[in-house]
């Protein structure tokens, strides 16, 4: 199944609606990848709360669409990990590292925001 | 063996016949000497009550109307099963029930077994009294239904010992609830004192609640006071690292305080990094730094007095 990609202002909205294939989260990072140039974005949020199992490679995938909106001038946050996901991935070794996280939606768009007014020169 | 009356298959019933060495004999001399236990029901029951009205350690079952009469009762509907001559499941499920009621009368093992022990004494004057001339087959009659007795006794006593069991594990989880408070002290800032032995399994529970707390409090920083931890080895250290990961991936960084300088040297010297990890000294430094983080700043509103 497709993750529908939204566009709120200067931010994309990814939200996972169901479990994902690995296909899906790769379709996932190449749609994103071209969206932030089309759209000339500069935040991506992933809303990842109808997760309930993330492996290695849904975790590596998350790295690599975050360090490659990065280079397209976006910053990534991933939102909504739940409890017992975070605990599995903390326990299985794996890591979100270099990709922000926040717990749901609106505070993965106020940390944006206050990271963009932090980049703006002023 | 697990005590459980849904866990209790035909095979576990014949084992336990067996351990007591209950044979063919045995129940046809039991089936022998039937009418002296049912022909003097009542004087049977009363050895058992009277025992225990003698002690006061007994007086949870004595004293209470409602319990010792339901105690009766079912002792009467032992005795009259015990010569039945079936040991199935639905005599042992009589055997737990009786045990349940023991142990909500907190009746101590001991005492039971002196009272079930005068109960036998008085089935065995009956008993003997049938043999008059040949003690030996008395004897012989007596001992196949004190197998039976003894077999009795393995159930109630695990039933008890099932109930005790089950009140000390809920015990013990209500303990670990009440060690692990997630506490908020400004909007979107928790603090979580840890006080005694981490160990695994309440380092899984920390963890979880913790993560709970976060999503409920929508909190952003957490200060993990660790003052109350007495030893922090590697295997604490890694439980905290966990612990402050998984918080990340929900989205609060956590500050750790409170490490000692026993536990920092300890730390230094097992060569364990908590590089990734924000500590600062105290409750206080935590505290404020979470305030910078979130942009709170405490201003005192009155001057102390220069004394």
């Amino acid at each position: 199944m497709p993750v529908p990609i939204l566009k709120q202002g200067s931010v994309l909205i990814a939200s996972i609606q169901a479990a994902l294939t690995d296909h899906d989260l790769l379709q996932l990072r190449d749609e994103l990848a071209e969206k932030v140039g089309r759209f000339r974005s500069r935040g991506v949020i992933i809303d990842v709360t109808a997760l309930d199992v993330m492996d290695s490679f849904a975790t590596r995938t998350l790295r690599g669409i975050a360090a490659t909106a990065r280079l397209r001038g976006a910053q990534t946050v991933v939102v909504g990990v739940q409890p017992e996901v975070a605990i599995a991935i903390v326990q299985l070794g794996l890591t979100l590292q270099g990709v922000p996280t926040a717990l749901d939606l609106e505070e993965g768009l106020d940390l944006l925001r206050r990271s963009m007014a932090r980049d703006l020169p002023s | 063996m697990p005590f459980r009356m849904t866990e209790f298959a035909p095979s576990d019933i014949e084992r336990r016949l067996e351990f007591v060495n209950l044979g063919s004999d045995d129940r046809t001399r039991i089936a022998a000497v039937q009418r002296d236990v049912l022909d003097h029901l009542d004087e049977h029951v009363a050895a058992f009550f009277d025992h225990l009205a003698r002690f006061e350690e007994a007086r949870g079952l004595t004293g209470r109307a409602e319990l010792i009469e339901e105690a009766r009762r079912l002792k009467r509907e032992h005795l009259v099963a015990m010569v039945s001559g079936t040991y199935g499941r639905e005599y042992i499920e009589q055997r737990f029930r009786l045990g349940q009621v023991y142990s909500r009368a907190a009746l101590e093992v001991s005492i039971f077994m002196g009272a079930f022990h005068t109960l036998m004494a008085s089935v065995g004057r009956r008993i003997m009294a049938r043999y008059p001339k040949d003690p030996l087959a008395g004897f012989e009659h007596f001992t196949s239904l004190k197998k039976v007795a003894f077999f009795d006794i393995a159930i109630i006593v695990d039933a008890m010992m099932a109930d005790r069991e089950q009140t000390i594990r809920q015990q013990q989880e209500a303990i670990r609830e009440l060690s692990t408070p997630t506490l908020q002290v400004r909007d979107q800032l928790l603090i979580l004192p840890i006080i005694g032995v981490l160990d695994t399994q309440r380092a899984k529970q920390l963890t979880e609640s913790l993560l709970r707390a976060i999503r409920s409090h929508r909190a952003r920083v957490v200060v993990m006071d660790i003052t109350g931890v007495a030893t922090v080895d590697s295997k604490v250290a890694n439980h905290l690292i966990q612990t402050v990961e998984a918080a990340a991936l929900m989205g609060a960084s956590v500050i750790v305080t409170g490490v000692s300088a026993d536990v920092a040297q300890s730390l230094v010297t097992l060569g364990i990094d908590l590089g990734r990890i924000t500590t600062l000294g105290d409750l206080q430094g935590g505290l404020e730094e979470a305030e910078r983080i979130l942009g709170y700043s405490v201003v005192r509103t009155t001057a102390i007095d220069a004394a």
